[in-house]
């Protein structure tokens, strides 16, 4: 038998390549897409088979590559566990204030223009967030890395909480309010046929077969999500407080936090590609290009809608608004 | 708390179906990724999960378990409560996490998929809940061998497993790729979330939870019991994909699917929990025997299931059934042979009270199996170990990876192995619904190769045992050495019966 040489114990696993040990959301996340670049194929099928040759082509076939991802890291670090502790503290912060402004029968000292606009503006974008979640689950199981498919798991997840509480609200509203503000079919009609929502739809449908997982990604978090956020987050919050919705105002800045998170992990991946590869920067600037004028015009398609309000906000503040968060955005991002 | 429960405004958490203007219905739900088999989208959106569960609810809920799991396991690692467990056990769990870990986190992308391309919102919101539980799940057991590492370096393959070429590792990955890692939304709906999930898994894990608690090992029980409330949350997937295939006419493809994947889940489970039960789990706290688990809870289960909705038992039951009384003994058998080829420890798990209970389980298994034990436990006692190691490899089933078996009762009618011809190539299975499940949809596998095809292709260098060892990833100070390190060979029977020889 041949000599064995001692070896000590083991601290890390034996694929983790740092010299220091690996912290707890390190050990959990480290490269678990053995299937990344795999030989002759991802999964252990026929090489041609459908999946084999979809992830070849949109994953390891697109033009966003770098030698090697592993090294890429979400500035939150967020494991599952971190993930919905801090979520679970966020849900029951938003428990407490429904409950307080219930306490205070918020919902029947909301005026019927102010109700009206949010059937028109707030009440459909549970479709559009649905989408939102679709899109990041998609990204997320298309990306290279499992510490990159995590962020975006997570991302995903935020827009389904971003969904149900306006569920909530859009039931808790028609109590007081009518019948029609939690009726499915007006309010999926509104989201097809409503000529304010249509250059989002477009948008958004087109978003869901960018397949290529850089394009997915580029299109979703450094144009779409940012472009919306900045319009269903920060403009409706500002429009919610004028108009007297504190609670709506109030909602929407907690959902500002998921929102800055997904920020935070898209300017450290783009930061990471753009180092190892300079060209990267002019690809990345091209897919913005791309999809931005589609997105400004989902947002001239909805900004008339704020006109509306009882105390309004100018059509074309709001869509300058939007676009000065969007460009400043690019800017940290390192791509303006 | 907010004034509104659950059920009243639950139904706008899932409304959100529309008819797509700008792309085709094709274009975002391409049939690759989610087929349709006919079906039109309206009569997707009919899709209902039984049990209902809002974001909130989920993070609440979920945070309090994962305070417990890992208090638990902290509590544990200060105390010495490993080291004293059964050598066997520690088997037991070091495959299971090779196997599992990764296995876990494969099915968040399976999740995944289904929650962008399941063909109703109510099934992507499940599917999305379903993406974080496998998160989950692959980080909790990542996390707990990682803490045993300094234990033994064979917990690395938690990590390491499905990076190699390990033949167990192809097997798991042959299963679950075809299962779910590279299925479509809808098949993955039926083949994992309802054939696997519900019907192998869910009492694997249980089962598994209650024999490590009996054995002492509380960190590996309360992990596996944590793990196991999440799974019937995402395992009710499968049921309203059914439904709605059934409703428009689709048993046979419904059949199929099910058929297809309860055998391929079968070959891996009788491998992996057939030696954990009947040879890794020490004698005294074996509570049933694999054959018996399998009848209780997987046949009747499965059968009242089937019945349920309307489904055929599949073709081969009579196939299945036989193979309860040996597969998983020939497999152990194998494994232990082979043990330099796995990453944990075979149990040999046959000293002379063993023997007798695996008797009175399984009558004639010492006819069977009992005299090539006989032959080994001779040899470790002459110390002629050698004898007791592999030169060559065995014949692998094309199908499912893992070694052909024949029962060594001449009278059984099968015969190893069953072969098909495609394209010009000749692929060998172990049996005949394994060679079926390529005959029906060969371009699904044709141009795979299993690792006897490799090391006939020349892949692995020098093409000897050692060259396999090394394709394999395994070296000594990892690969599997007897559990006990042969001293069940030494043992005389009770009262001083000699054993068979």
């Amino acid at each position: 038998m041949a000599q064995v040489p001692q070896r000590r114990r083991a601290k890390a696993w034996s694929l983790w390549e740092g010299r220091r040990i690996p912290s707890e959301y390190e050990v959990i996340s480290h490269k678990l897409h053995y299937h990344f670049r795999r030989d002759p194929a991802p999964f252990e099928l026929d090489p041609n088979t459908p999946l084999n040759q979809w992830y070849k082509k949109y994953r390891e076939g697109s033009p966003f590559q770098v030698d090697d991802w592993e090294q890429f890291r979400d500035p939150d670090s967020v494991t599952y566990r971190d993930y919905i502790q801090l979520q679970k503290e966020r849900e029951v912060y938003l428990d407490n204030l429904i409950d307080e402004f219930e306490r205070q029968d918020h919902y029947a000292k909301l005026s019927k223009p102010w109700v009206d606009l949010l059937e028109q503006l707030y009440i459909p974008s549970r479709f559009s967030g649905h989408i939102l979640q679709m899109v990041a689950l998609y990204m997320a199981q298309m990306a290279p890395a499992s510490y990159i498919t995590n962020a975006a798991y997570f991302q995903g997840s935020d827009e389904m909480r971003r969904v149900q509480r306006s569920a909530y609200l859009a039931k808790v509203l028609s109590l007081d309010h009518g019948e029609h503000l939690a009726d499915s079919q007006r309010t999926r009609a509104i989201w097809e046929d409503d000529s304010h929502w249509q250059p989002l739809r477009e948008l958004l449908e087109k978003l869901l077969i960018a397949y290529d997982w850089g394009e997915s990604f580029a299109a979703l978090n450094l144009v779409v999500k940012p472009v919306y956020d900045a319009l269903f987050i920060r403009q409706i919050a500002e429009l919610a407080r004028s108009n007297g919705d504190t609670l709506l105002a109030l909602m929407h800045d907690d959902f500002g936090l998921d929102s800055q998170r997904s920020q935070r992990w898209t300017t450290a991946l783009v930061k990471y590609a753009v180092e190892r590869q300079p060209e990267h920067r002019t690809l990345l600037k091209d897919w913005v290009e791309k999809w931005t004028p589609l997105a400004y015009r989902a947002v001239e398609g909805l900004a008339p809608l704020f006109a509306k309000a009882p105390q309004p906000m100018q059509s074309g503040k709001v869509v300058e608004a939007v676009c000065d968060t969007h460009k400043a955005f690019l800017v940290e991002v390192g791509l303006e | 708390m907010p004034k509104l429960d659950r059920s009243a405004y639950y139904d706008l958490t899932r409304d959100m179906n529309w008819k797509l203007r700008y792309v085709s219905e094709e274009e975002a739900f391409p049939e690759e990724q989610s087929k349709s088999y006919g079906v039109p989208a309206e009569a997707w959106w009919e899709w209902d999960e039984p049990y209902k569960v809002t974001y909130r609810e989920y993070v609440y809920n979920q945070s309090d378990k994962d305070a417990s799991t890992y208090s638990v396991k902290s509590a544990i690692a200060r105390s010495k409560l490993f080291d004293q467990v059964d050598p066997g056990w520690k088997s037991a769990i070091t495959a299971h996490y090779g196997a599992i870990a990764y296995g876990e986190y494969l099915a968040s992308i399976a999740e995944a998929r289904m929650a962008r391309f399941g063909r109703a919102a109510s099934w992507r919101n499940m599917a999305t809940f379903g993406t974080l539980d496998e998160t989950r799940h692959g980080q909790l057991q990542l996390y707990f061998p990682y803490g045993l590492l300094r234990k033994h370096p064979q917990f690395d393959w938690g990590h390491k497993a499905f990076h190699t070429n390990e033949w167990g590792a192809i097997a798991a990955r042959s299963l679950f790729d075809d299962m779910f890692t590279a299925n479509d939304a809808v098949g993955t709906a039926i083949q994992l979330t309802f054939t696997f999930e519900t019907g192998f898994t869910n009492l694997q894990f249980l089962g598994m939870a209650a024999d490590a608690m009996h054995v002492g090992d509380v960190e590996f029980g309360s992990l596996i019991s944590s793990i196991q409330t999440d799974e019937s949350r995402h395992a009710q997937q499968g049921e309203p994909t059914l439904r709605i295939l059934l409703s428009q006419g689709k048993k046979e493809e419904a059949q199929r699917l099910i058929d297809v994947m309860f055998w391929r889940s079968w070959k891996l489970f009788a491998l992996l929990t057939g030696f954990s039960m009947d040879y890794y789990t020490p004698l005294e706290h074996r509570s049933m025997s694999f054959k018996e688990f399998m009848e209780e809870w997987i046949i009747k289960q499965f059968i009242d299931q089937f019945r349920d909705f309307g489904l055929e038992k599949p073709w081969y039951w009579d196939i299945f059934l036989d193979e309860l009384n040996w597969l998983h003994h020939a497999d152990h058998l194998g494994v232990w042979f082979w043990r330099h080829t796995v990453w944990w420890n075979p149990d040999a798990g046959v000293s002379p009270e063993e023997r007798e209970w695996l008797e009175a389980k399984y009558p004639g298994w010492n006819d069977n199996f009992g005299r090539y034990w006989d032959v080994i436990t001779e040899n470790i006692r002459q110390g002629r170990i050698e004898k007791t190691l592999p030169q060559t490899l065995p014949m692998v089933c094309n199908m499912c990876h893992i070694p052909v078996c024949t029962p060594s009762e001449p009278k059984q009618r099968h015969i190893a192995p069953y072969v098909s011809e495609y394209n010009g190539r000749r692929y060998q299975f172990c049996s005949e619904p394994c060679k079926w499940v390529f005959e029906i949809n060969p371009e699904r596998y044709a141009g795979h190769l299993n690792i006897v095809d490799r090391f006939l292709a020349g892949h692995i260098q020098p093409p000897t045992v050692e060259g396999a060892y090394a394709y394999m990833g395994l070296t000594p100070d990892v690969w599997g050495e007897d559990a006990e390190n042969y001293a069940w060979a030494f043992k005389k029977a009770e009262g001083g019966k000699a054993t068979a020889v």
